[in-house]
Parts: structure tokens; C-alpha cells; sequence
């Protein structure tokens, strides 16, 4: 898993106050790539999460194929993170973070 | 394995060795998940199922964790029960409707996630296995159920 060194852990711990001070700003959910996914049922589960046409879906899957990773959705924290929790369910490895 | 359209609707074909093969995953899936050891963050398996929302906040992810670990489980042990009885009602042929094509992608994807890490398989990796490998059996298991989930995907969105 990335970010795990502890360093950046404590770091982040100290840094949580102000990032939650920013709520104006929006947040994304992030798909990153792995070995296991079939380029097949990503697409299917953007287009079913999200409603998404296929080929928007198709767009956003080779993004996270070739490029590592892509911002699927955009929103307030509250929203990204149902996003992310309904991605895991599907298997996805999903994240959320503020848009900076 | 075969997947089939039929009067609209997609039909999974299974024979005796596949229905059982997948019943004892199931099981396996269901003992994994709901396996009560929260304090697993040096399993790999546990953390693909259950990977971080947040990639580098402690706080945040410790509640995210808090809200939605237990749905998660909750989730995946109720499709891999559901994927079990749909082989006891009819072990030779599952009727993948709309809702029922959904949560066998899923519980296949839940599959692969499993073994496809515990095997640490690359996007590299091709289906030809050596035999001399000592997981070749798992290794068979896994792209079984990889072009059975592909085939299923397709036949959904088509």
C-alpha cells in the first residue's frame, strides 16, 4: 500500500486539523491501477456507480491502466467518501483527497 | 464454464467439478472476510479487500474505517451466500439477471482479489502456467475465474 511510512503517517496526523479547515474546496475520489481488475469490469462499474456513458467509462479505465490512476468523481468530502466506500465494494482500490 | 445468452437473458453453465470448485471458494471467501482479527494491517490479502479511503491521513482513515469495515463485510459475505444458493437451487445453471449478473461479477472479483494477491500475480503474468510451479493449481483456479468473470462482464454489457 502507498503512504504507509510512518513518518508521512505522523505528518499527516498533525497536518488533519488543517485539512478539514478548507471546506470550500472540493474533494476527488481517486481509482488507482492494479495487476488484478479486468479492463472489462472497471468500465462496467463506472458506468454502474456512476451512471457514466461507456465511453466515458472506457476513457477513465485506460487513464487508470496507462497513466496509474484517474479522479472519477468530484464533490464534497461527504460524497467522495460514499464514492470511495461504494468503489471498495466492488473491489476497486479507491481513495479520497482534497483537490489541490 | 459457459456463458450464454438466451431469450434475453445471460445464462452461467456449470458442471459438477466448477460448481463444486466455486461452492468451497465461496466458503473460503466467507471465512476469509468475516474473520474477526481487525488488527490484520501485515496481511495482504485483508488489506487488498479492505484497502485505505485515505492514503495518508491516520485520523480520517481510522474513521472512515470505522464507518464502513463493517458493511463491507457485511456485503461481501451476503453475495458469496447468495452466489452459494443460487448453485443449490439449480447447480448446472445460474440465470444472470440484471441483479444477479451483478453480485456474481462482484463475488468473482472478490475471488480474484483473494487469490490473485495471495498469488501476487503482475498485469504481466500470462495464463500459460509451468507445472512445475507449486501453485500451479491456484494459479489454474485464478485464470478460470478471471475469463469466467471476463466472459460474464461482456455478455452483461452487451
Amino acid at each position: 500500500m502507498p503512504g504507509t511510512l510512518t513518518p508521512q503517517r505522523e505528518a499527516a496526523k498533525q497536518a488533519d486539523s488543517d485539512t478539514r479547515a478548507e471546506p470550500d474546496l472540493p474533494w476527488i475520489t481517486i481509482v488507482w491501477n492494479d495487476p488484478i481488475n479486468l479492463m472489462s469490469y472497471v468500465t462496467h462499474v463506472f458506468m454502474t456507480v456512476f451512471g457514466y456513458p461507456k465511453g466515458k467509462a472506457e476513457k477513465l479505465m485506460l487513464d487508470v491502466h496507462r497513466l496509474g490512476r484517474a479522479v472519477v468523481s468530484t464533490g464534497t468530502r461527504e460524497r467522495m467518501e460514499l464514492d470511495v466506500a461504494t468503489l471498495h465494494g466492488y473491489g476497486l482500490w479507491a481513495t479520497l483527497q482534497h483537490d489541490s | 464454464m459457459k456463458v450464454r445468452r438466451r431469450g434475453g437473458v445471460v445464462r452461467l453453465r456449470l458442471d459438477q467439478v466448477e460448481t463444486r470448485l466455486l461452492i468451497r471458494l465461496f466458503d473460503d471467501l466467507v471465512d476469509l472476510v468475516s474473520a474477526d482479527d481487525l488488527d490484520a494491517a501485515d496481511d495482504p490479502v485483508r488489506r487488498r479487500l479492505f484497502p485505505a479511503g485515505y492514503r495518508d491521513d491516520d485520523a480520517a482513515e481510522a474513521e472512515f474505517r470505522s464507518l464502513t469495515e463493517l458493511s463491507l463485510r457485511t456485503e461481501r459475505v451476503a453475495r458469496a451466500r447468495h452466489c452459494a444458493d443460487d448453485l443449490a437451487h439449480d447447480p448446472a445453471e445460474v440465470g444472470l439477471t440484471e441483479e444477479i449478473g451483478q453480485r456474481w461479477i462482484a463475488v468473482l472479483n472478490d475471488l480474484r482479489l483473494a487469490l490473485g494477491t495471495q498469488l501476487d500475480v503482475t498485469e504481466e503474468d500470462g495464463p500459460e502456467i509451468d507445472p512445475d510451479d507449486p501453485l500451479a493449481q491456484q494459479r489454474a483456479i485464478y485464470y478460470w475465474l478471471t475469463a469466467a468473470q471476463d466472459a460474464i462482464v461482456r455478455a452483461l454489457m452487451r
